[in-house]
């Protein structure tokens, strides 16, 4: 047994992950699968289920499923080993493909550049295949896959996208491309970096990036994960504060039900997103400091609104059997044909992915207002499933993800993760630290929890490695 | 990939009924020495073919078109229907239909006839594969050990060792088309070619058929070399025995030059 643990009077040491997302989720399975000694684990999870974003919810008229949250994986395994990819398969899952290309631009479908050239004319094309070789040869694929690390090169540049696009000369083109990844960076193209701009094109070639899901739901991940952790989850447990505690232990203070509890931990990992993680109060002064620097750096809001539809009868094929499709209504709007991929479906399942500035405009508009506006952007393909629908659902997502993720300047990988030098063993977990997709969160989990359990190994007074002491002085 | 074409007359019952005037067969050459009969059915241009007449029924029409008329006896692989953004193929080995605006029809040509060029060929490669295979289990003994009662077959195996290295060649050739990554940014024609060879899964196919060829070239170049080595220890054995023979009247010559020494004494 480790010093650490001799010098603990044989108490395990006490882990506490708050939020029962991706992040702390993914954090506590790391933490299990990875350490060799045992460690006493508790999850905080402020609502009455785990998961967070990632999230499948089923329609009342109909056992029918439909994604609330996270509409797709990512997989990044073209490039290089893919973490996400290996525990979907670790843990069993079923994945599928999933694919579109198809823009509808004033009701007209682009889906290459043949469409494009019809659309545009020649100097659209032309434009267009500018912009892309700009694109690619500012962000290699192995540029991409290592974006949100020490390791990422110039490529992830400070600057603003918008003069990026700016730079496509014709005005089809710049539509174009505007609407194909609007829905994905969930803000305007002025309020984001470059490099996260450029991201967000570049995903749409395979060669950097695919997409999948997880037939029967995106959700089964976390169901998944959750069922094979041993760590005691606490559902309804809002955490309100962090602080150090009389004996130097961390201490959470906690609302679980009525009642307003304080609990000691040892380590603490906050695995929260941004909206939620500025609510928690710091009671420790050089905690509150490290924290509010830790937000200002990182507060980049973002906004989703998901609205989904059950039609009493399967959606018609979409032109090149495409499972989604970008509509210019609402800034730029991703339309996923959820059920496209199941050949007996008996019922059809739209959702709309709308982000960035409409989804706050919208957000504000009552169910019924919403589902209305929604279906009169319906492309002409799909326009007959207005009348099919039996019921619909909203989600609002607003503040729940970065515009920015990692700031307009990055920090070391480390820094991210633990704000306070003081304070070794409080971690900070998220997808904004890296890249804003479930792929960051792992990477972001895998760190931290290796981080720990290597401390935890080590013993006490060690929790400052040589790699990140020299971070912290060449900061100061 | 297209050689040469040539519009073929609108015959005797072999364009559907219920198409428009316009709609033609095609007999186009390919590359891989067979014939792909098009059925091409112009829409008019704009709309993503909305504008055109009941779009879906013609969809419907070539599409029977193409699981009825088989001129060849193609089973392995079933009738492959690819909507493509207001264009529509349907394709089978040797047959195939293109519904689509006016000016989309010769990418869809182009793109049909290269795919059906590098599909004939795989299809040709698989078959001579399949053939190469059911001859392992009667060869791989001579893999092992080659005996003299065998000698006979010597050609035959020379000539599918051969055949098994012309199959693995055109396979390699073959490789790039049956594995090209996905186009970016895409075209019409790049997009049916990547649906096309994903729904044949012409990249599986192409896989096996590389094991399958690398299975008869390891046998039979094993074979090879037992032949050799058989030929070798025949060369060597005729050698010994020479030796022996000239020993035997070498020392016959002595003892006759004894016997005579004995009796001149």
């Amino acid at each position: 047994m480790s010093a650490w643990l001799a010098d603990s009077s044989g108490k395990l040491p006490r882990v506490a992950i708050v939020g029962g997302g991706p992040g702390g989720l993914f954090t506590a399975w790391h933490l299990e699968q990875r350490t060799a000694v045992p460690l006493s684990l508790t999850i905080f999870e402020a609502t009455a289920r785990l998961g967070g974003k990632v999230c499948t919810a089923s329609f009342a008229s109909a056992d029918i499923q439909y994604e609330a949250g996270a509409a797709e994986l990512y997989d990044y395994s073209p490039v290089d080993v893919d973490p996400l990819r290996e525990l979907v398969q670790q843990l069993g899952l079923p994945t599928v493909a999933i694919g579109g290309s198809a823009v509808f631009v004033a009701g007209r479908s682009i889906a290459n550049l043949d469409d494009l050239g019809d659309v545009g004319g020649a100097s659209a094309r032309r434009e267009f295949a500018n912009f892309d070789i700009r694109s690619r040869s500012a962000m290699t694929p192995a540029d991409f896959y290592e974006s949100g690390s020490d390791h990422a090169g110039d490529a992830v540049a400070a600057g603003r996208f918008e003069p990026a696009l700016d730079g496509i000369g014709c005005g089809k083109a710049r539509r174009y491309v505007d609407v194909m990844i609007h829905s994905d960076l969930a803000t305007e193209a002025g309020e984001t970096s470059c490099g996260y701009g450029l991201q967000n094109y570049l995903m749409n070639d395979p060669a950097y990036m695919q997409l999948y899901r997880i037939p029967g739901g995106n959700e089964q991940l976390m169901q998944a994960v959750a069922g094979r952790l041993a760590a005691d989850v606490r559902l309804n447990a809002a955490v309100t504060a962090v602080g150090t505690g009389p004996n130097g232990a961390l201490q959470l203070q906690f609302r679980s039900g009525e009642r307003h509890l304080v609990e000691d931990f040892d380590t603490v990992i906050l695995a929260l997103p941004m909206d939620a993680l500025k609510r928690v109060r710091f009671t420790d002064t050089a905690l509150a400091d490290a924290m509010r620097q830790h937000v200002e750096h990182h507060d980049h809001p973002a906004h989703y609104l998901r609205v989904s539809v059950l039609l009493d009868r399967p959606v018609p094929v979409l032109p090149g059997d495409d499972a989604y499709v970008m509509l210019d209504a609402f800034g730029g709007t991703c339309l996923y044909v959820e059920s496209a991929c199941d050949p007996c479906a008996t019922n059809g399942v739209l959702g709309w992915l709308i982000g960035g500035t409409a989804a706050v405009e919208m957000a504000s508009l009552t169910d019924d207002a919403l589902v209305a506006t929604v279906l009169d952007s319906l492309p002409p393909p799909l326009a007959i499933c207005r009348d099919r629908v039996m019921e619909a659902r909203v989600h609002r997502w607003t503040n729940a993800v970065s515009a920015l993720p990692g700031g307009w300047s990055r920090l070391p990988v480390d820094r991210r993760h633990r704000p306070s030098r003081a304070h070794s063993r409080f971690f900070v977990v998220g997808d904004y630290l890296y890249d804003s997709t479930l792929n960051g969160v792992l990477d972001s989990a895998e760190h931290v929890a290796g981080w720990v359990v290597a401390e935890h190994a080590s013993g006490p007074g060690t929790m400052l490695m040589d790699r990140d002491r020299a971070t912290m002085e060449a900061l100061q | 990939m297209i050689v040469t074409d040539h519009d073929e007359p609108r015959d005797a019952g072999r364009i559907p009924a219920g198409l428009p005037a316009d709609a033609s067969l095609r007999r186009v050459p390919l590359a891989c020495n067979e014939e792909l009969l098009m059925l091409i059915v112009p829409l008019p241009d704009g709309n993503d073919g909305e504008s055109a007449p009941n779009p879906v029924r013609i969809t419907e029409t070539v599409t029977a078109w193409a699981a009825e008329v088989d001129p060849r006896d193609f089973t392995s692989l079933p009738v492959i229907t690819v909507p493509l953004y207001g264009c529509h193929v349907v394709w089978k080995p040797g047959q195939a239909a293109v519904v689509g605006p006016v000016s989309r029809l010769e990418l869809l040509t182009t793109a049909l006839s290269d795919f059906a060029s590098c599909e004939g060929e795989l299809r040709q490669l698989e078959q001579r594969c399949v053939d190469l295979v059911a001859t392992v289990e009667e060869d791989a003994p001579h893999a092992f050990e080659f005996e003299g009662r065998a000698v006979s077959r010597r050609g035959t195996l020379a000539s599918r060792f051969r055949e098994a290295v012309a199959v693995r060649g055109r396979l390699a050739v073959l490789a790039p088309a049956a594995h090209a990554p996905p186009v970016h940014p895409p075209t019409l024609a790049s997009q049916l070619g990547e649906r096309l060879r994903d729904r044949t899964r012409l990249a599986e196919r192409h896989e096996f058929a590389v094991d399958r060829a690398e299975l008869a070239e390891r046998l039979y170049e094993a074979c090879g070399q037992r032949i050799s080595e058989f030929g070798i220890a025949q060369r060597q054995m005729a050698l010994e025995w020479a030796i022996v023979v000239l020993l035997v009247i070498q020392t016959a010559l002595l003892v006759v030059d004894l016997l005579s020494r004995g009796a001149a004494t």
